[in-house]
């Protein structure tokens, strides 16, 4: 064939740059965005009916504003739509082409497993990213809105734009993790969703376990950079806080080790549509 | 392991407990084999072994010395045209082949322009920019076929890929076919079609049960099958003295005038014997022989004989 195709390390980048192309394109243009915008219309729904009707006795102190928004960035954005929107797009990236019986296509390429695994696996993490963090950074403008001027200057401020900047990272960090494991759930199971509602019931149960459990969830790791802390209830059973660094290094490693497992998945895939 | 064949050692595959395949042992050499079988005999399943769509339960697989589980190098060499009638949503005929070339390495201009020939090759030069989704049957068969040798491909395993083809399609992807036959490709063709087969290969693979019940080329697995004489149409102006001369030899056990009495059918239990005598026969008889074919060796009588009773008539 013409055209001098590359080998080795430059062709893997490039199969993934087009496989991950191609997810992007189909999670966030398609159909499959659908339920992804709706998700995403929840919070920033909330977002606009709190600025309309805020009263107006709050609407000259923004003091509180960042406590609200860090409770509803991590009881709702954080563990209810970033999870679901990660669930929705990562466990379609193979279940759903097995359903739609065109995994095969993929498979009849010349890349290794693994280098489709990644391919897929960034294509979905750069959705969902764009999506989520889009997401929180206009709830979080939204917040602020309703302020007027003071609003507007501590969202330019830096202080503020740390704040966004560090919500916007968890969030990236939760799309990397969660769609990580939602990647392995969707290549061992046909229906992801069901050990997804158990991992979720596992993350809400995070706050009363002891340390040494909390250690083996996602959202300890996340909870532990949010820029304000949040209080998790009375019964919660307090830990020491994970080092933001220690945190973030914990979370990519949650990531490449599911995605590892994941890529060594794919490698025994087989196309048996009629019982998938 | 041989870099010129495909070769397939003692491969079983087994769904859970159900049969796919069972210790299958093929070579295929280039050029035009038909795989031939019933529904449910374990065509697909051989196919997607071939192409590490499935994995097998035992044995090995080499594709010219290339195995099945290293996609990366077999399908720089094969190209596989499966029977699934699904496409990846929001595809058109171009994007589909551009993106599958774009998989192999190609650049994006180079692998526009490769897809647009292929277009043009298997007649989708106007329906390209249009989604598959809206295609006929016959159109998505060309769209897989185009994906399947747009990478130039040695060796092709086409799971039937002449269905849904109206018969002017039909006889130009079978000229096609032979083409990349002709240019020393593995072109491995399966079919229910059984007079397709006959049109496309010279070698077959027969398969019944998951079992591999008889292969190679046409004439020598009809002349493995002993246990139905030979048939050998012979036409000439006096068919009725051959066929009285011919029925004195021991191992002719049928002579028939066929019906509108210009040949005589005869069958005989030893065809090394009987052609020496036969050419004896029309020496002494004098008479004036038009044609003399035989006519059970074909993958249609060859099926017959060896699946047709049990096989469910595929």
């Amino acid at each position: 064939m013409t055209g001098g195709p590359a080998t080795g390390w430059p062709l893997w980048r490039r199969q993934i740059a087009v496989l991950a192309r191609q997810e992007v394109g189909r999670s966030l243009l398609g159909r499959r965005v659908l339920p992804i915008l709706l998700l995403a219309l929840m919070p920033l729904g909330i977002a606009l009916l709190r600025a309309l009707f805020l009263p107006e006795s709050q609407r000259a102190h923004p003091g509180h504003t960042t406590t609200e928004f860090a409770q509803i960035f991590h009881f709702f954005l954080l563990r209810f739509i970033a999870f679901f929107a990660t669930a929705l797009l990562f466990v379609k990236l193979f279940r759903g082409e097995m359903l739609e019986r065109s995994l095969h296509f993929h498979l009849l390429a010349p890349v290794r497993r693994e280098v489709l695994a990644v391919g897929k696996y960034v294509g979905g993490l750069i959705s969902a990213a764009l999506a989520m963090a889009a997401t929180v950074a206009l709830t979080w403008v939204l917040f602020y809105v309703p302020h007027g001027s003071l609003g507007f200057s501590y969202i330019a401020s830096g202080r503020g734009l740390g704040e966004l900047a560090a919500y916007v990272g968890i969030t990236v960090l939760a799309c990397a993790a969660y769609g990580a494991l939602f990647l392995l759930a969707g290549l061992f199971v046909k229906n992801p969703m069901v050990p997804a509602m158990l991992f979720l019931g596992w993350e809400l149960l995070t706050p009363f376990l002891p340390g040494y459990l909390k250690a083996l969830s996602i959202v300890h790791y996340l909870g532990s950079l949010e820029p304000v802390p949040v209080s998790q209830g009375p019964f919660a059973l307090l830990a020491q806080p994970v080092p933001g660094w220690l945190a973030v290094l914990a979370l990519v490693a949650i990531s490449l080790g599911l995605l590892a497992l994941a890529a060594w998945r794919t490698r025994a895939l087989e196309i048996t549509y009629s019982v998938d | 392991m041989s870099t010129a064949t495909i070769s397939v050692s003692n491969v079983s595959k087994f769904y859970g407990e159900v049969l796919g395949v069972n210790r299958v042992t093929v070579d295929i050499p280039p050029g035009l084999t038909g795989l031939v079988g019933p529904n449910g005999s374990g065509k697909s399943t051989f196919m997607h072994l071939l192409c590490g769509l499935l994995r097998p339960t035992q044995g090995t697989i080499s594709v010219l010395g290339v195995p099945p589980d290293r996609p990366e190098e077999l399908f720089r060499l094969v190209g596989y045209c499966t029977q699934y009638d699904s496409f990846p949503n929001g595809a058109t005929g171009l994007t589909f082949l551009q993106h599958t070339l774009a998989l192999h390495g190609l650049d994006r201009r180079t692998a526009d322009s490769r897809a647009r020939e292929i277009l043009d090759q298997v007649a989708l030069t106007e329906a390209g920019g249009r989604r598959i989704a809206g295609y006929s049957k016959g159109m998505r068969q060309r769209i897989k076929l185009a994906q399947a040798i747009c990478h130039d491909p040695r060796v092709l395993v086409l799971d039937e890929p002449l269905n849904g083809l109206d018969p002017m399609g039909r006889a130009e992807m079978i000229d096609l076919f032979k083409k990349l036959a002709r240019d020393g490709r593995h072109v491995v063709v399966s079919s229910h079609i059984l007079h397709e087969v006959d049109l496309i290969s010279d070698r077959v693979i027969m398969i019944h049960g998951g079992s591999v019940v008889a292969e190679g080329e046409i004439r020598a697995v009809r002349g493995e099958i002993t246990a139905q004489p030979l048939q050998v149409l012979v036409r000439c102006d006096r068919p009725h003295a051959v066929a009285a001369r011919a029925f004195e030899l021991p191992h002719v056990v049928e002579a028939r005038i066929i019906d509108d009495a210009t040949g005589v059918l005869l069958r005989t239990r030893d065809a090394r014997r009987f052609f020496p005598e036969l050419g004896r026969i029309i020496l002494d008889t004098g008479v004036e022989v038009e044609t003399m074919t035989p006519a059970d060796e074909n993958v249609h009588a060859v099926y017959d004989y060896l699946i047709g009773a049990t096989g469910g008539g595929s």
